[in-house]
């Protein structure tokens, strides 16, 4: 949201480059406000905002789950030198997830509630800013605890900055119905990127974050669902960042790629292109496709002749596999709507819509997994924001 | 970690520099760096719009991360 983004408006490299700033003013179509878009800079303005989000995915002849989730954040500036970043978010879900491949029963629909927030301080020095942060989830059945802490460098002239951080998270899973059910899982992760001015329009980014987890990766709510105890993941992302000066319009672009050791490899394209209209309104249509392979354990739904459904060929206890939908192979489409305003120097408020569809044959570069219903959804996002 | 996914991160480092350097040829002056400065040229979006999309497409797809670290797991997946 606009206000949000403003909200980062640097102090220190006005400091930097104020010298050159004030012939550059001179200048036809430089901004009065020629700041760093880098992240080491500490942000001058305080912002609190608000958003709430309402989401339902469905299935051919079933609306599945819906959610609503009201979420606030908040950004702090703290005399110059640091900074204060929170957030909150609710959940209320309702509705039912499959318990094996795309069936649902009756008993497995449910209402429930996640409560997540997460707090960041960071300390920003010349060129610099090292950061901690810890994050919180609560659910019924899950509890997740996360720290973590980087620090971003920048070089001499601005135009460049490191990105490096590590993360240590631990979950905590239950299970309705299965009050003996106490597992752990913990996740550590490492990531370095490396942000670039490459030209008076153009800024790139390229990260990657790899993560080792250990413990519970089964869900407890499919059946048979068993999977290995360990997971390595990586995951390489470029950003690019275009400005088209014949439209006044910025095109936002990116590519992740994934591969983790379930033997799933994923890759994601998405562009928006942000097109001001007039000097109060942004309007912003966005397209997303992502595209994976299925895990070697995923088992399509394909039942053993003497136990029949839901257990695979050859089951026995013990066997590693799973029936998880999100594990096998498939394409998916999005496209979002996204308008903003700017009321006046404080206040902005912002209005998404985004469908998203799953198709087995939309996977890319072969079939998708077979025997799978289609799987769409849609949300919407409304927001407002303050700074001062 | 296994042996092709070693390789795979290599790579990618290595072709993420090699771009860098390239790219380190003309980078803009302070001067020129108007545009850059707009609020949608950031790299970072709207963060709670961010959150929202990030965790709704952790929960119906296998692949996560990429813009971030340390926020925690989640029930959904």
């Amino acid at each position: 949201m606009a206000a949000i983004e403003n909200g980062s408006v640097t102090s220190s490299s006005r400091r930097a480059d104020r010298s050159l700033l004030a012939a550059a003013l001179l200048l036809p179509g430089v901004l009065p406000l020629a700041q760093q878009a880098h992240a080491e800079a500490a942000p001058e303005q305080a912002v609190v905002a608000a958003k709430v989000l309402d989401y339902q995915d469905r299935q051919p002849g079933l609306e599945r789950t819906h959610v609503q989730a009201p979420a606030v954040y908040l950004l702090l500036p703290i005399r110059g030198e640091w900074s204060l970043e929170a957030s909150l978010v609710q959940d209320s879900v309702s509705g039912a997830s499959p318990r094996y491949h795309t069936s649902i029963s009756s008993a497995s629909r449910q209402t429930e509630r996640r409560s997540a927030g997460d707090v960041k301080l960071t300390h920003y020095a010349a060129r610099q800013s090292w950061y901690a942060g810890a994050a919180v989830s609560d659910e019924h059945d899950f509890h997740s605890r996360a720290l973590s802490g980087g620090a971003s460098f920048s070089s001499e002239d601005n135009n460049r900055t490191l990105n490096l951080g590590a993360a240590f998270t631990e979950d905590r899973i239950g299970a309705t119905g299965d009050p003996t059910l106490d597992a752990r899982r913990r996740t550590m992760q490492v990531m370095g990127g490396v942000t670039q001015n490459v030209s008076p329009r153009d800024i790139v980014q390229g990260s990657l974050t790899l993560s080792r987890g250990t413990g519970f990766y089964d869900d407890p709510y499919k059946f048979p669902d068993h999977r290995p105890d360990q997971r390595n993941q990586l995951v390489a992302a470029a950003r690019w960042n275009h400005h088209v000066e014949s439209h006044g319009a910025t095109l936002r672009s990116g590519y992740r790629y994934y591969a983790d050791s379930f033997g799933i490899r994923a890759h994601t394209v998405d562009a928006e292109w942000v097109q001001p209209v007039g000097s109060r309104w942004r309007i912003t249509p966005g397209v997303r496709y992502y595209t994976q392979q299925a895990a070697r354990f995923y088992v399509d739904p394909v039942y053993d002749a003497v136990l029949g459904e839901p257990f695979p060929p050859g089951w026995t206890p013990g066997t590693i596999s799973s029936p998880d939908q999100r594990l096998s192979a498939f394409g998916a489409l999005s496209a979002s709507l996204k308008l903003d305003v700017t009321l006046d120097a404080a206040w902005a408020m912002d209005l998404k819509l985004e469908r998203y569809e799953q198709r087995a044959d939309w996977r890319l570069g072969g079939k998708g997994s077979p025997g799978l219903a289609p799987f769409s959804a849609r949300w919407v996002q409304l927001g407002v924001s303050y700074r001062f | 970690m296994n042996v092709r996914l070693r390789v795979i991160a290599g790579l990618t480092l290595a072709a993420s520099l090699t771009a860098c350097a390239q790219w380190q040829v003309q980078p803009p002056a302070a001067w020129e760096r108007g545009l850059l400065a707009k609020p949608e040229m950031r790299i970072e979006g709207d963060p709670l719009q961010e959150r929202f999309d990030q965790h709704i497409h952790m929960s119906k797809e296998n692949a996560s991360g990429g813009s971030g670290i340390g926020g925690g797991g989640c029930g959904c997946n």
